[in-house]
């Protein structure tokens, strides 16, 4: 180490700069190959029609993979977040009947989606960081806990949105759909958290939360705020579910909780913490699906679809991480 | 008035007192020198002032005034900064943001100011203009810096605090002449601005070159603080000692039974990796070796590499004269070696599991055994245990019922099945009694009567000066200094562990 002669200074190329200032680069390639075989398979697919039904329908996976990646950058992880969609699904849909379905109805209960949202994301912030269990456990025992919460606040499937609700979501403004609003509203999101003092924090504390400790960060209260974050969003997320489906179902998150952890390492972040991008968890959540029409595009028997839409998540990973080991070697 | 002042601070750990009676006074505008032994307390004495430790007892002033320093947070409050012996930087983050991560500049109280991190960082930055390197900046990301260039960002970031008063932990080990010289020009800087500086280091030239006192710490205890323009390095290093330094062990215990002449057991050459470089030693049949020298300088690293637990960059090996390579542990093991760690923890131990599980699992390997016969494995297992005085109920009660002593005496039982050539300690007797100290080394002994060589590494002198026929001195990863016979004194291993890498 002290021979200066010898010692090699580190020169990354410009392919592994490029991914270090830009992870999502891999997910983007990918995204662009499953377009192109979307149009290969289905030319109109590609159409604009189709493509705002893809962003329309996808749009809630997008919202829960950004949420899942707040808390992924600290390297924790929220097993819950499928759980509080059906939750503020639920509750927003029983507010908006019993206040009658207007206008300010609507605007009432989003809000308390968000509370609720908000206090589900704190509920797991102090569970994991705060009594300092295990973010994988404990958050699994607490997506039973607000399963069974959004049971109790509606048994049964099926009580519908009010109109005004599903329609804006499917409706257009000034000649274009309202989901490209949203997805516009989002983008400008997340640029203003990523400029926060508190994203920095977050992957700080991933990349070495006993470092970050001894700097002087509060790790503890900055894991909390990754969480809070995260029950944002999933509210966000519940809200396009509801004017996806245009009705409430206390089961409809569950199994988007591990596609939303699919997509944010599918956009190139690390699951150990530290190291990624929300623009990647778009990309990887527009992936899944992207593929899952790809699926349906090519004609596979209903009875294959499973296999089919899995087997094709591998690869795509296994794509990724290729390219993303190729960068870093 | 002193700046910071600790007295009678004392801190255990259990059973074990790391810190017994901790006085330190820091002025304005000094370089405080702490100087101490391996396990002395001066680290605990340092995380105690950090915050990350908090003290038992004793007193913590600042400015005259006392205070309770309850964390890394509250220590920054109060004045103190910190390089960390063991860094605390983000990988992932760049180097700017690393500086002023403590204390990111805001922005409409949420954002981060990026043109005011940006300034403030390049002011630190700028301090080691020309001796940084190449690739250094304030974009690059920590992860992809050497480990000169990261022990430099942690200085910066410990700068950055402006604090009074701060400590650096061993802040130069892996720095060049320049970035040494550089650093002592910028704490020169400090001491004119008045602040207070604790300085750690385990080069004696350094420590001549920048301080202006010395604490000495021994045993947990201050021993005494000296201004170091009135002595000289052969005093600080008997106050480090105490009595009796200049006694060869020998005579206050008896060595091992010596090596038998011949050929060397297993020769090593030019071995370089991760943490050591150019370390060449053979050890003869019969002899126990010992690896000197501070904690950290390599010892570890070199075993570990030995057993192939960690890989070697260059350099050759020899095993009874034929050329080993070592892929992983379990070639090493199949060619005759053998590695007892006192991380047993990590290391050794197979938690929750029963003690004949714990002392089978190298026979299986050696036998390539799937299928065991619970009498026939007890019949191999009970001498080797018994050869240790090992105490326990029944070979069916798990490991976590034994003392860390007993639990050790099981892990190097499992070695002793199938007796290997070569035996490779690395510190083993950490955290565990005196009497199982004693058993362990008449065991180390005996084996080495019988022919086995034995690399052993203590991080407690006496253990090595009482049992080592040699002792191979390491400073900054390579092997400085070897002491053999009348040599093998307390005061000679400690000069040639101090001796300026």
């Amino acid at each position: 180490m002290a021979e200066t002669g010898s010692a090699k200074a580190p020169t990354p190329g410009g392919f592994k700069r490029l991914i270090e200032r830009y992870p999502f680069l891999p997910a983007l390639g990918i995204l662009i190959i499953l377009l192109a075989l979307n149009g290969i398979f289905s030319p109109n697919s590609l159409s604009y029609r189709s493509l705002t039904g893809l962003v329309s329908t996808y749009l809630a996976l997008i919202m829960l993979a950004i949420a899942q990646t707040y808390v992924i950058f600290a390297g924790d992880i929220d097993l819950s977040a499928g759980a509080v969609v059906s939750l503020v699904n639920v509750v927003i849909i029983v507010l908006m009947e019993k206040m009658g379905g207007g206008g300010l109805a609507v605007f009432a209960a989003l809000g308390v989606g968000v509370l609720a949202g908000l206090v589900c994301g704190l509920i797991n912030g102090i569970v994991v960081a705060g009594l300092r269990l295990q973010a994988i456990v404990a958050t699994f025992a607490t997506s039973i806990f607000f399963t069974g919460f959004a049971l109790w606040v509606m048994p049964v499937a099926g009580t519908p949105a009010p109109a005004l609700f599903w329609r804006t979501y499917g409706s257009k403004l000034l000649g274009l759909p309202f989901v490209f609003y949203i997805v516009a509203a989002l983008a400008i999101l997340l640029f203003v958290i990523s400029r926060t003092r508190l994203a920095l924090q977050l992957l700080s504390v991933g990349d070495d939360a006993q470092a970050a400790y001894q700097t002087g960060l509060p790790v503890t209260p900055i894991r909390i705020k990754g969480y809070l974050l995260c029950g944002l969003f999933s509210a966000l997320a519940a809200f396009c579910v509801t004017g996806d489906t245009a009705s409430g179902d206390p089961l409809v998150g569950g199994k988007m909780t591990l596609f939303s952890v699919a997509a944010v390492v599918l956009g190139g972040s690390a699951l150990a913490g530290g190291w990624g991008t929300v623009v990647g968890s778009l990309l990887g959540a527009l992936t899944i699906g992207l593929i899952n029409s790809l699926v349906f595009f090519i004609g596979t028997p209903s009875e294959w679809q499973n296999f089919v839409q899995g087997l094709a998540i591998l690869v795509v990973l296994m794509a990724g991480i290729l390219v993303g080991r190729r960068a870093r070697a | 008035m002193a700046k910071l002042s600790l007295s009678g601070v004392s801190k255990a750990y259990g059973a074990t007192l790391a810190l017994r009676r901790g006085d330190l006074d820091i002025e304005a505008g000094e370089v405080h020198v702490l100087l101490g032994s391996n396990g002395s307390g001066k680290s605990t004495l340092c995380k105690i002032v950090a915050g990350s430790v908090r003290p038992d007892k004793g007193e913590v002033l600042i400015d005259g005034r006392p205070v309770t320093i309850s964390g890394p947070q509250a220590a920054r409050a109060l004045g103190i900064g910190i390089f960390y012996q063991e860094l605390s930087l983000s990988e992932h983050r760049s180097v700017a943001e690393n500086i002023c991560l403590a204390d990111l500049p805001g922005k409409s109280g949420i954002f981060v100011d990026r043109a005011a991190l940006e300034a403030r960082a390049s002011r630190y930055i700028a301090l080691f203009a020309g001796v940084a390197g190449e690739g250094f900046s304030a974009e690059a990301l920590v992860g992809n810096l050497r480990a000169d260039q990261r022990q430099l960002v942690e200085i910066m970031k410990a700068l950055s605090s402006e604090a009074p008063v701060i400590i650096f932990d061993e802040p130069t080990s892996a720095l060049d002449r320049a970035q040494v010289d550089r650093f002592f020009e910028i704490l020169r800087q400090l001491k004119t601005e008045g602040r207070g500086i604790i300085f750690i280091s385990h080069r004696m030239d350094e420590i001549t070159a920048i301080g202006d006192r010395a604490t000495v710490i021994r045993d947990g205890e201050t021993i005494r603080t000296l201004k170091l323009s009135e002595t000289d390095p052969a005093e600080m290093i008997r106050l480090m000692v105490g009595e009796n330094s200049d006694l060869p062990s020998a005579e206050h215990e008896l060595p091992a039974a010596g090596p038998s002449a011949g050929a060397p057991l297993l020769s090593v050459r030019n071995l370089s990796g991760k943490g050591f470089r150019n370390v060449s030693f053979d050890v003869l049949p019969g002899e126990i070796l010992g690896f000197g020298g501070l904690h950290g300088q390599g010892q570890s690293a070199v075993l570990r590499a030995l057993f192939g637990a960690s890989s070697i960059s260059g350099g050759s090996l020899e095993l009874s004269g034929r050329s080993l390579a070592v892929a992983n542990p379990r070639s090493a093991i199949r060619s005759g070696l053998a590695y007892v760690s006192g991380d047993r923890g990590r290391d050794g131990v197979i938690q929750g599991r029963p003690i004949v599980e714990n002392a089978a699992p190298i026979h299986y390997l050696k036998e390539r055994l799937l299928l065991a016969r619970p009498s026939a494995l007890r019949d191999k297992v009970l001498p080797a245990l018994g050869a240790l005085h090992t105490k326990f109920a029944s070979l069916a009660h798990p490991i976590g019922s034994l003392s860390g002593g007993n639990q050790q005496k099981i892990v190097i039982a499992r070695w002793l099945i199938e007796r290997p050539e070569v035996l490779l300690l690395d510190d083993p007797t950490k955290g565990i009694d005196l009497a199982a100290k004693a058993d362990l080394f008449n065991l180390i002994r005996q084996l080495a009567a019988e022919g086995m060589a034995i690399l052993l590494y203590s991080s407690e002198d006496a253990e090595l000066l009482g049992n080592a026929n040699r002792i191979l001195v390491f400073n900054g990863g390579a092997v400085t200094r070897e002491l053999t016979g009348a040599d093998r004194t307390r005061y000679n291993l400690y000069q040639a562990a101090y001796e300026a890498a």
